[in-house]
């Protein structure tokens, strides 16, 4: 696939998006593990993203966030309208250029309108951020 | 693309970090600890949906946030431990969200800082950070 760049993990496939996505995209979508239970999106830290320090920004990382437990979801829900409520995000190691950037989301438990999720951003088996979240779905009508 | 034109009272903030660069510009009032914060929702910040997306929304968070521990630290070296946000309702292309930060404690080697964002003077988000002055145990 011609949208896809060299280096990806395998199966990685153009993730939607317009607006914010697009501006800092673009993300991928990899193949799930445990049958769906873990969802996983990459990115591949550019110079756009850095801090002057020479890590990828702390608002990236929690923007990748955004994108990939909405879109898990999305996924996991079959909602079309959701919103984040909440998240919690902890900063463990730093991610640098040229990295890929991967992300690995659980839905812990769903009620009828708020799905908790879990997720953590990873480089290879390097862990650089846990977060925990909230989101909101419309009730089923 | 159109670069917005800092709102009455605010002048731009000078900004080093290529990802603020990219997503600005962010304009500032006032001088050193208690310096206020704000941005135009742009196009290119929203979704789909024409919503601001909740990630410009945690980056501001982060910059802005990040300034202030800057301001009260004078300029230590630091990262961002933890950071929880909470969004209380949607903004939307053309609203000016602003900030000023609060430094709810500043130790030897954390500092804890927090806003509450607003547009039109109602709060739509808050965030809490733990930021870690790198060096100092």
């Amino acid at each position: 696939m011609s949208e896809v760049p060299a280096g990806l993990p395998e199966g990685a496939e153009p993730a939607p998006g317009g607006g914010f996505n697009q501006f800092i995209g673009p993300f991928y979508r990899l193949p799930d593990r445990e049958e769906g239970a873990v969802r996983r999106f990459c990115f591949v830290a550019g110079e756009k993203h850095m801090n002057a320090a020479g890590s990828v920004h702390g608002g990236m990382l929690m923007s990748f966030l955004d994108v990939a437990m909405s879109r898990s979801t999305r996924l996991g829900t079959g909602a079309q309208r959701l919103s984040t409520v909440a998240l919690s995000t902890d900063f463990i190691g730093p991610g640098r250029l040229g990295e890929v950037i991967e992300a690995r989301v659980r839905i812990t438990r769903r009620t009828r309108t708020i799905v908790f999720l879990s997720a953590k951003l990873v480089t290879g088996e390097r862990i650089l951020v846990t977060a925990t979240g909230l989101w909101k779905i419309p009730a089923a009508t | 693309m159109t670069t917005p034109l800092p709102p009455p009272g605010y002048r731009q903030t000078r900004l080093i970090d290529p990802f603020e660069i990219y997503v600005g510009p962010v304009f500032e009032k006032g001088e050193g600890v208690g310096r206020q914060y704000a941005f135009r929702v742009q196009a290119h910040h929203a979704n789909l949906g024409g919503r601001l997306h909740g990630g410009m929304l945690m980056t501001f968070a982060d910059l802005t946030l990040g300034q202030a521990v800057w301001d009260a630290t004078g300029n230590a070296s630091c990262v961002t431990l933890n950071m929880q946000t909470q969004f209380l309702n949607a903004a939307h292309e053309g609203d000016l969200v602003e900030v000023l930060p609060v430094i709810a404690r500043q130790g030897r080697s954390l500092v804890f800082a927090r806003g509450d964002f607003t547009v039109a003077g109602e709060v739509i988000f808050t965030a809490s950070s733990v930021w870690k002055l790198l060096g100092q145990d």
